[in-house]
């Protein structure tokens, strides 16, 4: 029978060579590559293709939510981690397991048979975006990964100015571009910080200190004009609110 | 401080009350003793004793410009004696001018006037002696108070930082990710696992006892400081390197017990962890007589890390800072684009 084929994505050594420690043995999975951060783990998903990827979360620059987040075709996934936070999203996720660091061989290899089992069924994963809510409610994000062409960048947010609605995408538009990303408006108006961002209109989140002037635009309605010239159109709500964050 | 007398109306009405009970008593004496009238017996007794209750509040300040911890004795005597003698003096030359022109058909009284100077002077020495005192006794037990408020205040934050440093050895990214180390080294080096329980055992025991006393030398808590490295090095290898510019001299300089663990904490997870590349901590010191500083600098990518502004670590030590040493300058940040520089001061001879 065909071997699985596994990565670890993990940025402590110690952490990879436990696993390969543990998966010594075992005949039925052959670890194909090892990876210190989530930018390795993406080209070693997209290249090598693997059925199987030990997941980390907690990595410098790009985390395990944010790596999965940009892939198109995602591979079945084993958390190990040593939050406990995060469990919720990522059966989510529908991961299959998520191991709590330090975990022990019996424990791994209980996630692995479950592995093994739905690897053979062939059963489809589910990668509705509508679920990809991977931080808490209240949890305020500060970056934002994205995809254009192949290349991956992480923008804080910081840099973002506005945020468009493009039916399933959204469009942000920072001091440097703009990147598409399938993501909600919903998404973005609870985790963007409410004292730096808000909705203002069904299809725009602003940036406050982007706001240059506010003009009426037709009945109930009004237009923000942005530093370097765009504009952005408000509705009435967003009028109101606006004008009791900035005081006038 | 404010003057104590005249801080409230509660304490000038007491003051107030005793220069009355005071000008009863003179009252009573010349009646009953000199037999004079009402009108002079009244009118000496409400004249030299207002006047000195009015000099009794301006006593305050030589009592305040004379610290009895800041002067030495003779400087202490030589203020009191110039002060008293002003006092004493400005007391009976007015007394005495408004007394002799109110009653100058009274040759007896006059008489008695003069002959009662020497005495006056006794008395109104007697008199500067008991206020100064009692403004003396007032000091120290506002002294003493401010302390008392201020050693809980700290024992509270001691407590908080206890907590928040028992909190952070608890937390995932160092207490179980260390374990897990463990864990996998028990395979691969059971010697070197045995090593970091020790080292982990070492660091958690010292975290968890430290805080009962106050102050603790460098070197106690730069021993602390590497055992808690060298955990971190062996989490992340190659990825965390630390430079120690240590003066010998200053190891044996007090510090405030656990005081560097946040700030060494904070550089490892914004260096270490937000870095895939090799990443520094240069912890320094640099010592006087009268004070040790201690400089940790880490790298940082200011991409990616939030701008909220400093963090519960910082705010810990600069609140600790302030009511351990009751000074707001010792805490010092410097940013710049990829270098973050903590620095903190601690004074020598308390």
């Amino acid at each position: 029978m065909k071997k699985i084929k596994a990565i670890i994505v993990e940025d402590e050594e110690l952490g990879r060579l436990l696993i390969r420690n543990y998966l010594k043995d075992e005949n039925e999975i052959e670890i194909i590559s090892e990876c210190e951060n989530g930018f390795e783990g993406i080209k070693a998903i997209q290249e090598l293709k693997p059925d199987l990827v030990f997941l980390d979360i907690q990595m410098p620059k790009l985390n395990g939510f944010e790596m999965l987040e940009i892939l198109d075709d995602r591979p079945e996934i084993i958390f190990t981690t040593a939050f406990n936070q995060y469990a919720i999203q990522a059966f989510e996720l529908n991961a299959i397991d998520y191991l709590l660091k330090p975990f022990s061989k019996e424990r791994l290899f209980e996630a692995l048979n479950k592995a093994i089992k739905r690897i053979k069924a062939h059963e489809p994963i589910n990668k509705n975006i509508e679920k990809l809510t991977q931080h808490p409610i209240d949890e305020v994000i500060e970056r934002i990964v994205v995809k254009s062409n192949s290349k991956i960048s992480v923008i804080p947010v910081e840099k973002i100015r506005y945020i468009e609605a493009q039916d399933d995408y959204v469009m942000i538009y920072t001091s440097e571009g703009k990147h598409l990303k399938q993501a909600t408006m919903k998404y973005y108006e609870q985790h963007l910080d409410s004292n730096q961002f808000m909705r203002v209109h069904r299809s725009y989140i602003i940036r406050f200190d982007q706001v240059v002037q506010l003009e009426p635009y037709g009945k109930d309605s009004y237009i923000a004009k942005l530093k370097d010239g765009p504009t952005v159109p408000i509705s009435k709500s967003g009028f109101k609110n606006l004008k009791e964050k900035l005081n006038f | 401080m404010l003057h104590p007398i005249l801080k409230n109306t509660q304490n000038l009405i007491g003051y107030l009350i005793i220069w009355l009970v005071i000008t009863s008593i003179h009252v009573f004496i010349l009646i009953y003793f000199y037999n004079y009238g009402i009108t002079i017996s009244l009118s000496e007794s409400l004249v030299f004793n207002i006047l000195f209750s009015v000099l009794g509040i301006g006593i305050w300040y030589p009592v305040y410009y004379t610290d009895l911890e800041k002067n030495n004795v003779i400087n202490f005597i030589t203020n009191h004696l110039a002060a008293s003698s002003l006092a004493v003096g400005i007391w009976l030359w007015i007394g005495y001018l408004i007394l002799s022109s109110m009653f100058s058909a009274s040759a007896d009284y006059i008489l008695y006037l003069d002959a009662s100077i020497p005495w006056r002077v006794g008395l109104g020495f007697l008199f500067y002696v008991l206020i100064i005192s009692n403004y003396y006794l007032l000091i120290y037990y506002q002294n003493f108070k401010d302390k008392l408020t201020r050693e809980s205040e700290l024992k509270a934050l001691i407590k908080e930082s206890e907590l928040s440093s028992l909190k952070s050895q608890i937390n995932p990214h160092f207490l179980f990710n260390s374990l897990n180390s463990i864990s996998s080294l028990t395979m691969v080096s059971p010697e070197k696992a045995q090593d970091m329980v020790i080292n982990l055992s070492d660091f958690l025991r010292y975290s968890l006892s430290q805080p009962k006393e106050a102050l603790t030398t460098l070197n106690k808590e730069l021993t602390n400081i590497e055992r808690y490295l060298r955990i971190e090095k062996i989490r992340f290898g190659n990825r965390l390197h630390v430079d120690k510019q240590i003066d010998e001299l200053c190891l044996k300089a007090y510090l405030p017990g656990l005081i560097l663990q946040p700030i060494i904490e904070n550089a490892v997870k914004y260096g270490v962890y937000e870095s895939t590349e090799q990443s520094s901590i240069v912890i320094s010191t640099f010592c006087s007589k009268e004070l040790l500083e201690v400089s940790i600098i880490n790298d940082y990518n200011p991409d990616f890390i939030s701008k909220k502004g400093e963090g519960i670590g910082i705010r810990n030590v600069s609140s600790r800072l302030k009511i351990q040493y009751g000074r707001e300058d010792l805490l010092k940040i410097n940013k710049t684009d990829n270098k973050y520089e903590v620095i903190m001061r601690f004074p020598q001879n308390l």
